[in-house]
């Protein structure tokens, strides 16, 4: 019945028995009680629960089952800050910003700019905002999800994400 | 007056827990033996239920116990009309009522096991428009409506389908109406609408044995849940305990009671485990509660020079199929409908009226964006009749000293500057000529007036519970929901102030729990800061007073030659003779032990004073008690080939009286706007003629995205301190809200020259009214 998928989640090698077909995003919140992704809708339609899984934001409960997630890297909300507990630039700039209100599309906002700056650091204002349009917010109206993501592209500028 | 922690901006109390996924919410609590819960929903949404056989889906995997209605056939209720039962019993009122629920082991067992449930329904018929249902004597969702308990400030009618009727009746309408030379009138509608707060409804419940009960819930109103549970039980309301973890978002919509006393009445059936039920986004939107709903026609008369004379206005509110949360929306609408304006002559009656819908509840503004669109909308439109400047009509009509407002209190000065707010942005609107007509586009320009108080229980207070720690740093406890707005962060501040303490010393509670935190109403009605920072000033001088108390005897000197500097407290004639705050947190002690003075903790509570209901024949009365006033504007573009609407600025200026934290502020105003942008244009709850909702997910309901709203608004605060605000500080969080359908609306008309009345107005909707 079970079956047991091996993943990379924040660096650290995870391996998980789960029901076949199960959604990364249970996988994430119970079997290893990463309760940072958030499940908004359940269908993609929020992004509440995006994580990035080998380099690209993805929607944690859209991707399912072993053939898709055996094997992934993912990061994960919990895996930003450092080992001190100092945020990663991007957590920072949205609390400055202030861009946080009731704070559960949070994290999801936060994976979403991670994978855009990762795999493009001089992302356009255009590709930016496209980026953050696969998101939903209920709280801020988006203006200071904007200035954040601009302010941690700046705060970026000269630092490498890993 | 010179401020050290008030009205600048520091990092929010709950930022960091926030940023790095740490904050718990409902859904992600997990307690030892959790078992997992499925509800079982109707096939129609007006039905007698004839036979539910649970026999077969007892037997199903991991299925732990099926619980239906029969087995709790009790009501209860939040705002005192007690017409609702945890699981439907005899009838089932709108489709995404409880009929039946499932616990088990696993979610998975617990879904597998509802279709095996099997219910006989007779169907009804359904009546869906509110109007039609008022009429309708024939079909009646509530037949009982006459036996259902209330308080007195509810007046359903029985035998029909109205379940409360609310009256104004201020001056003589039939003379006001006389006396106009101009008249106005319209009809307008409200849609229904989904609050769609990003975290979705949860419960956590387990009863420690059969006369106890702990919940953690996702509400905006532990202590309200707290007594509707335990009233609903016959339980003494101190033992049932309600937890309230991180909360992601609320907007009203878990404010009241929602899916708490149906999740405690399952949990019963299994004493001593918890139980666990999330609500699907498609459960939020068709089982808790909708917003708005409304169907109204108004008419406005005015002397030629400008003077409103008289205001009539009929609603009717589409309410659903229970109406304990909407009673008070459809008062509070009945009197706001007027709007911001010293009228003589109001005539209103306003109707909550049962309908096959989920139930409506509160919705950020509470009947006032409701009441506004109707006021703005035939403001401008008199303007033009009279050839006057709609900025103008408003002035020369606005609330100011002296004056009354439909409810018949007098305004003062202190309560805000109606004037103020439209200058602010009538200079930022027309700072500049509008853009003529070009091929694709047309353009306009668009603005409103607002006013929002309160309604809540008469007695609703805030307390706050103060202590000192023995390093002199402090716990700052109250009962009120950080949901996203803020709240503790302006607790922290006003708290800091107070006590002239840095916010870094001062510890703001987190949890919110009935069994340890002071008693708060409900955090509704934008009050939290307003009610709760006056706690906290009270407080901190009864916290003050016993550090003195003990200092005094120390020193040998009175209490009231004592000053108070947060870090000691020293003789005013000599500070060199001081005792530090520290010393003085577990009363004073003396080397050899002996300890004088009391422990240095705290407690007090505010409220509105001399609140009251409104009067029953006539409607008014000192029910709104404090006010905040505010203006916005637009400049919009409509896409002439698609109807599509594309605002380009907006701005929003309120009296705020006095800013405790500048960035909360500007979040409340520019998210309210956002919200308020995608209920004018964007999202309707729609139905089939069967009462189903037919988009009850978040692909097919439309709520705003990045694109959708103006990148950077405009917000200007005005600052004219409420007498008795804490710091003159008054309540802005629905309000930015209230008025923003209007503006875009009275834009729209400046575009296109096409009056719309109805809400949301799509793309579909502007092309049809182009020439």
């Amino acid at each position: 019945m079970k079956e047991w998928i091996t993943l990379t989640v924040n660096g650290v090698r995870r391996t998980v028995p789960c029901e076949p077909k199960a959604r990364l995003l249970d996988i994430l919140r119970d079997a290893l009680g990463l309760t940072g992704a958030k499940e908004g809708c359940g269908y993609g339609a929020c992004g509440s629960c995006t994580v990035v899984v080998n380099g690209e934001a993805v929607k944690a409960c859209t991707l399912r089952g072993k053939e898709k997630l055996d094997g992934a890297e993912v990061v994960t909300i919990e895996g930003l800050t450092d080992r001190e507990g100092n945020l990663h630039p991007i957590q920072e700039a949205f609390l400055r910003a202030g861009a946080v209100q009731c704070g559960f599309c949070t994290p999801g906002f936060i994976m979403r700019l991670y994978a855009l700056f990762r795999n493009k650091p001089s992302a356009s204002e255009d590709e930016i905002r496209e980026a953050l349009s696969e998101n939903l917010c209920r709280c801020t109206g988006y203006e200071a999800i904007w200035e954040a993501a601009v302010l941690a592209q700046e705060l970026l500028k000269g630092t490498r994400l890993t | 007056m010179g401020f050290r922690y008030i009205g600048k901006t520091f990092e929010r109390t709950d930022g960091y827990a926030k940023v790095t996924g740490a904050a718990q919410y409902v859904a992600d609590l997990k307690l030892p033996r959790m078992l997992h819960v499925q509800i079982l929903r109707p096939e129609f949404a007006h039905a007698r239920i004839q036979s539910i056989d649970t026999s077969e889906a007892e037997r199903s995997d991991g299925v732990v116990r099926v619980v239906a209605g029969k087995d709790y056939p009790l009501f209860f209720s939040a705002s005192g009309f007690y017409d609702q039962r945890p699981l439907a019993v005899d009838k089932v009122r709108h489709a995404g009522e409880p009929v039946a629920a499932v616990i088990a082991d696993t979610l998975d067992h617990a879904k597998q096991a509802l279709p095996k449930i099997k219910v006989v329904y007779e169907p009804l018929p359904v009546l869906l428009d509110p109007v039609e249902a008022a009429r309708n004597k024939a079909v009646l969702i509530h037949e009982q409506l006459g036996g259902y308990r209330h308080l007195d400030s509810h007046f359903p009618e029985p035998g029909t389908n109205i379940f409360h009727h609310y009256r104004l009746r201020k001056g003589d309408i039939e003379a006001g109406f006389k006396e106009a030379d101009v008249f106005v009138e319209a009809e307008f509608e409200v849609s229904l609408s989904a609050h769609s707060a990003m975290e979705p409804h949860g419960a956590v419940c387990r009863w420690d044995g059969k006369d106890q009960v702990e919940i953690w819930a996702s509400t905006q109103a532990p202590f309200a849940v707290q007594q509707a549970v335990a009233e609903m039980f016959g339980l003494p309301h101190a033992r049932v305990r309600v937890h309230v973890l991180y909360l992601g978002g609320g907007f009203g919509g878990k404010s009241d009671v929602t899916i708490e006393p149906m999740v405690a009445c399952v949990a019963r059936a299994v004493p001593g485990v918890a139980v666990r039920y999330v609500c699907s986004r498609k459960e939020v939107m068709t089982s808790t509660v909708l917003g708005r709903g409304v169907k109204a026609r108004a008419r406005l008369g005015a002397r030629k020079d400008g003077t409103f004379t008289a205001f009539r206005a009929e609603l009717y509110f589409s309410d659903g199929a229970y109406g304990d949360a909407a009673a008070n929306i459809v008062t509070v609408a009945g009197h706001n409908c007027v709007g911001p304006y010293a009228i003589e002559h109001c005539h209103v009656d306003s109707y909550g009226v049962y309908t096959n819908t989920p139930p409506v509840g509160a919705y950020r503004g509470y009947g006032h964006p409701e009441g506004c669109f109707i006021s703005e909308r035939l403001v401008d439109m008199m303007a033009r009749k009279l050839s006057l400047s709609p900025l103008d009509l408003r002035r020369k009509n606005f609330l100011s000293e002296g004056k009354r407002n439909s409810l018949g209190e007098t305004i003062r000065d202190h309560n805000g500057d109606l004037f103020k707010c439209l200058q602010n942005v009538e200079n930022e609107l027309f700072s500049r000529p509008k853009p003529p007509e070009d091929d694709r586009y047309l353009y306009g320009r668009g603005v409103a007036s607002m006013m929002k108080s309160p309604k809540g229980a008469p007695n609703a207070s805030s307390c706050c519970q103060i202590k000192f720690c023995a390093d002199g740093s402090v716990h700052v406890n109250l009962g009120g929901i950080e949901m996203g707005q803020g709240a503790q962060q302006a607790m922290r501040q006003i708290a800091a102030e107070a006590l002239r303490i840095p916010p870094d010393r001062v510890s703001v509670f987190r949890e919110v729990d009935t069994q340890h935190s002071p008693w708060e109403w409900q955090t509704v009605a934008s009050m939290f800061t307003y009610r709760g920072g006056n706690a906290i000033l009270k407080t901190a001088e009864r916290a003050i007073r016993v550090l003195k108390e003990s200092a005094a005897t120390v020193l040998r000197v009175l209490p009231g030659d004592l000053d108070y500097d947060g870090e000691s407290v020293f003789l005013r004639t000599d500070p060199d003779r001081k005792v530090a705050v520290k010393d003085l947190a577990r009363g004073y002690m003396y080397e050899n032990g002996l300890t004088i003075g009391e422990v240095a903790e705290a407690t007090a509570g505010d409220r509105i004073p001399g609140y009251v209901e409104p009067d029953p024949k006539f409607g008014m009365g000192t029910a709104g008690g404090t006010w905040t006033f505010g203006c916005q504007g637009c400049e919009l573009r409509v896409d002439k080939k698609t109807g599509e609407v594309i605002i380009d600025q907006f701005i929003s200026s309120f009296d705020v009286g006095r800013v405790i934290s500048p960035q909360m502020i500007r979040g409340q105003i520019v998210g309210g706007v956002a919200m308020g942008i995608g209920q004018t244009l964007k999202e309707k709850i729609e139905f089939s003629d069967q009462g189903k909702i037919i988009n009850a997910t978040w692909v097919r309901y439309k709520m705003p995205r990045i694109h959708d709203i103006p990148k950077k608004q405009t917000v200007i605060l005005v600052e004219t301190p409420e007498k008795r605000g804490p710091f003159g500080a008054r309540c802005v969080a629905e309000h930015p809200m209230v008025a923003v359908a209007p503006t875009i609306l009275n834009a729209l008309y400046d575009a296109t020259g096409h009056d719309f009345f109805r809400l949301p107005v799509f793309p579909k909707d502007i092309v049809e009214a182009l020439p």
